[in-house]
């Protein structure tokens, strides 16, 4: 198995937001293993700071969370990079709240639970997506 | 002579009876019939969410606190409606199943509350009730003890625990706990002089404290099971400290005080003193230092038969040097174990390789003069060692091998690097002390995490993403591939075990095994059950595991990325016990596990049992099959009793195979007119029934007795006479299917098995599922599960999802073409058939193997469908190249 980034210079970028801290705790392990460099939020607030000082490839995050919630947050990452890749899990998946992730620049839109597998092949897509 | 009176007091009584016998029926036939498969419907779902839930468990899934409080309101939702269901169908109030419901759903609401109220109450509990989730009321340092000994089953002294319970009634009792608080309140946080006079006077008053009398005769009590368990022989204790966090979190290592070899009439006084040793200075600082509350301070005191040991010491899973080296250490002295622990002599050092077989690295001898021993009248003393033992090493290789057999498997458990104490008595048997997790990450730089990726990226991948992940975690072995037949006595210890099934069998190799891959199997079934209990990594449904794998074969299994590698990736191994929090250990994970408690033990198993009533159901479990069987009792009630009501007459099946059979055709599930009393197998049109009686009939398995593989064995002449004497009339006519063109509902008692079967057969793929429940009597315990093992096996086998819980067996199948259903509803004909006396002649273990590959020859004329070749036709085949 090959990783589309084991002869990359640099390493893809991904800031996880989510304020349930086991979310976090489980993905970055798991992100780690399988190549990535990670850097995890359990509050919009930091999490949105951060975004201002840093560029990430792609950013996953939750929706319905307290203070900002992941709709503005993800406005606000394709405001200031674009290009940035977005998915977007939540635990309460409705077809309103995926369309309108969807309209706003999400590439996915992820239900909870999910396997670890299923977030990192997400990852992957949008990867070969962002080099096409 | 019945006087008047008389005949007022029986209406009377009667009266007041009534409520006794089945209500007339009040609404039409059709309605409660709607009620009766809308109970099975439900009934369907809320073990499907059952399972959903369990499968979260295994590691593979992310789920937060969210998912926990969702599915735990949607079971609930579903129980409370299943029940209404029931009190429609039977007319009935139900009060007693509504409060089991209201309990169990209350229970469930203050644990997602985060409100744990002390489930143990009793101010002492034995060492063999003890598991992890109980140190609250245990401590955790017990509570560990309590998983080693009775979850990991590794040997530990025999002993009790007083619990926290205890010691908040005992410092209630004196008064202490306002008096800590008030003196904590008032203290001046920079005056030291002050902080010592306060705790040297809760010290005092500790010690001179009253221990409630409960506690006292509780604690004689345990003291007196001891005793009779050790046969009269006089019994010294250690009295060991288990507070709230020690051993966690924060080691409090050293902390606390232990009190060694206290006879019976010292144990109270030992335990003030190590109730005393919490409000020590440096204990009490601790704490302060580390944040924590003194409304979090609680402390329970083990006390444990004294080892005699002749060697004792500790030993770290991972050695206080670089990780890449992959080292355990053992320090080791002759004598009890604080020479060791608390630095008091010379100890030899031995230090090993982690990797089995842990060949030495390297050993350092001291110069051990003295050892420390137990007092006849109690204590402990120093005692000179004889010349010839000072310079020799204080343990032997074999003793070396099975100390770190011991402490890897408590490691593997916890996922964590471990500090175990030990102890070797004279005749040699190891027995472990305590356990505490051992901080390693301080040694851990950034540059661990970064070499991570490299090792997963470089490492040669033998298959990923295939099957189910059971149990998540990361083992390194070799590989051992498991024959069909195969008894595993020959297990080597450390392997990964490779199966072509699922078994329940393998549970004998739980212990040994780091890892475990399956071709085939289901992540419900009692060997995941069991996997997760022992929190061995497994992954089952691979589809390829004995393909690719060979016996002897070094692999690396990641069963939470669902990866193995090729050969040992020991970062991989070391980048998960390093990690910032084990799955198992997090609060999500145990939320989720003790709802589970509430909603998944099935203790109604049995409907004969005098317990089987509502009031004690315990469970949503419980309250599902009270209810399903209740349900069914009313159906078959009213089909036998109601005819008229139920406007369809039925009829009987004439059959050459006695089934007793009464059908009621609710809609073109025969060819018959609305009015015959009777029908033949030939004008049956329902097509889940058709198929099943074709299986019935012509596999053969009917007429053909099952024992046949038993030759010469003397039960089979017994279970020939058995057999018809079973079948029986009173049996008869308790048979009962309700069926339409594509649906059918049966229930059907043969002998002392019972089966119910609830299938859907009709063009829409989707719509299609078949429900197969199977509960047995008669024989004893062994052969009976030896029989669900092999209906298990069979069913997983023809791609069933397979539940066994005790002696009742649920598989269901779904969304599969018509074709396939019928092919596996032949299989379920061919199944009830075969399995009819199949407990008889469950002789032994290796019956389950030879049973499978003969009902799978037998019947697979039946189930050929177009070229697909069935999993099992592979399974056949292994059996016979392994006579």
């Amino acid at each position: 198995m090959m990783s589309p980034c084991a002869n990359c210079a640099q390493k893809t970028q991904i800031l996880i937001l989510d304020d349930e801290p086991i979310v976090c705790k489980r993905l970055r392990p798991a992100f780690q293993k399988a190549g990535y460099e990670v850097e995890t939020f359990n509050d919009s607030a930091s999490a949105m700071a951060r975004i201002e000082e840093k560029q990430f490839d792609i950013v996953i995050t939750d929706l319905k969370m307290k203070g900002v919630d992941g709709m503005h947050f993800l406005e606000r990452i394709k405001e200031i990079a674009p290009n940035t890749g977005v998915i977007v899990i939540t635990g309460f998946a409705t077809s309103e709240s995926a369309k309108e992730s969807f309209r706003k620049g999400a590439f996915d839109f992820v239900a909870k639970p999910f396997k670890l597998n299923e977030i990192i092949d997400t990852v992957r897509r949008l990867e070969e997506n962002r080099r096409r | 002579m019945v006087t008047g009176e008389m005949i007022n007091v029986i209406d009377g009584l009667k009266g007041l009876f009534s409520f006794w016998s089945p209500q007339k029926p009040t609404l039409p036939f059709s309605v409660l019939f709607k009620k009766f498969r809308s109970i099975l419907e439900r009934n369907n779902r809320i073990l499907e969410l059952m399972s959903d839930m369990g499968d979260k468990l295994g590691g593979d899934y992310v789920f937060d606190r969210q998912y926990v409080l969702d599915i735990s309101e949607k079971i609930g939702d579903l129980v409370f409606k299943l029940i209404s269901d029931l009190c429609v169908m039977t007319q009935n109030e139900n009060v007693d199943l509504f409060i089991a419901f209201e309990r169990i759903q209350h229970e469930i609401q203050e644990e997602l509350a985060g409100r744990r109220a002390f489930p143990m109450t009793r101010p002492t509990v034995l060492l063999d009730e003890l598991n992890g989730d109980l140190n609250e009321e245990v401590g955790n340092k017990f509570a560990n003890l309590g998983d080693i000994r009775n979850t990991l089953g590794l040997p530990t002294m025999d002993g009790f625990v007083i619990t926290t319970r205890a010691f908040f009634d005992f410092m209630e009792a004196n008064g202490l706990l306002s008096h800590v608080e008030n003196s904590l309140a008032a203290l001046d946080a920079k005056d030291e002089a002050a902080f010592e006079a306060m705790c040297d006077d809760v010290r005092g008053r500790i010690l001179k404290g009253t221990i409630p009398r409960h506690v006292i005769s509780s604690m004689n009590g345990m003291l007196d099971i001891l005793e009779s368990r050790a046969r009269g022989k006089p019994l010294r204790f250690a009295v060991r400290s288990s507070a709230w966090g020690e051993d966690s979190e924060f080691s409090f290592a050293g902390q606390y005080e232990s009190v060694l070899n206290v006879p019976r009439k010292g144990i109270a006084e030992a335990y003030r003193r190590v109730l005393a040793g919490a409000y020590a200075p440096e204990a009490w600082r601790y704490r302060l230092h580390r944040g924590y509350r003194e409304s979090e301070m609680a402390m329970a005191v083990g006390c444990q038969v004294m080892v005699e040991a002749e060697v004792s010491g500790a030993m770290y899973t991972y050695a206080p040097l670089p990780l890449e080296q992959e080292a355990m250490v053992i320090s080791a002295a002759w004598g009890l174990g604080p020479a060791v622990v608390e630095g008091l002599a010379e100890s030899d050092t031995f230090v090993l390789d982690r990797l089995p077989p842990h060949r030495l690295l390297s050993e350092e001898l001291g110069r051990k003069a003295s050892k420390m021993v137990m007092e006849p009248d109690g204590g402990t003393a120093w005692d000179e060692v004889p010349q010839r033992l000072r310079d020799e090493p204080c343990l032997s290789s074999e003793y070396i091998q099975r100390l770190a057999q011991a402490a890897i498997m408590i490691e593997r458990y916890y996922r964590r690097p471990q500090d175990v104490e030990w102890a070797f008595d004279s005749k040699g048997n190891l027995y472990i002390l305590q356990s505490r997790p051992l901080n390693v990450r301080p040694n851990q730089p950034e540059r661990h995490r970064l070499y991570i990726d490299q090792a997963t990226l470089s490492a040669h991948v033998l298959f990923s993403g295939k099957g189910t992940v059971v149990q998540g975690g990361v083992a390194s072995g070799k590989v051992y591939v498991a024959r069909t037949d195969d008894d595993l006595r020959d297990f080597p210890y450390g392997a990964i075990l490779v199966a072509r099934y699922t078994s329940p069998k393998y549970s004998r190799v739980m212990l040994k095994a780091r890892g475990i891959l399956t071709d085939v199997g289901s992540a419900t079934g009692h060997m995941a059950t069991l996997a997760r209990e022992y929190r061995v990594p497994t992954v089952v449904d691979t589809g390829v595991a004995t393909k690719v794998l060979k016996t002897g074969d070094e692999v690396t299994l990641d069963a939470l990325r669902n990866v193995v590698y090729e050969g040992t990736v020991k970062e991989l191994s070391q980048f998960e016990i390093t990690q910032e929090e084990v799955f198992e250990e997090s609060y999500e994970y145990r939320m989720l596990r003790r709802v589970l408690k509430k909603v998944n033990p099935l203790n109604l198993v049995d409907p004969h049992s005098e317990y089987f009533k509502a009031a004690r159901c315990q469970t949503f479990h419980d309250i599902t099959r009270f209810v399903h069987e209740k349900a069914v009792e009313r159906l078959i009630d009213l089909s036998e009793n109601y005819q008229r009501y139920h406007d369809r007459t039925p009829k009987r099946l004439e059959s050459s195979i006695p089934l007793g059979l009464v059908i009621i055709d609710i809609d073109k599930g025969t060819s018959v007119p609305a009015q015959a009393r009777s029908v033949t197998v030939e004008q049956i049109e329902s097509t889940p029934m058709k198929a099943l009686l074709q299986g019935l009939s012509e596999s053969g398995m009917w007429e053909t007795n099952p024992v046949a593989v038993d030759l010469g064995s003397l039960m089979s002449s017994f279970t020939r006479t058995f057999s018809s004497s079973l079948a029986g009339p009173e049996q008869v006519g308790r048979n009962l299917a309700v069926i339409s063109n594509n649906y059918m509902n049966l229930h059907l008692r043969l002998g002392y098995h019972f089966n119910i079967l609830d299938a859907y057969i009709g063009d829409e793929l989707n719509d299609n599922y078949i429900y197969f429940r199977f509960l047995g009597g008669v024989s004893n315990l062994q052969r009976r599960s030896r029989r669900a093992r092999f209906i298990a096996e069979v069913m997983e086998c023809f791609d069933f999802r397979v539940e066994v819980h005790g002696d009742l067996i649920v598989g269901r199948l779904k969304k599969m073409s018509k074709e396939w259903m019928v092919a596996k509803m032949k299989v379920i004909g061919g199944l009830i058939g075969y399995t009819r006396q199949l407990d008889v002649s469950m002789i032994s273990d290796e019956q389950v193997a030879l049973h499978l590959a003969e009902f799978i020859k037998r019947i697979q004329v039946l189930t050929e469908v177009r070229d697909d070749v069935p999993m099992c036709e592979l399974r056949s085949k292994d059996a016979d190249s392994n006579p």
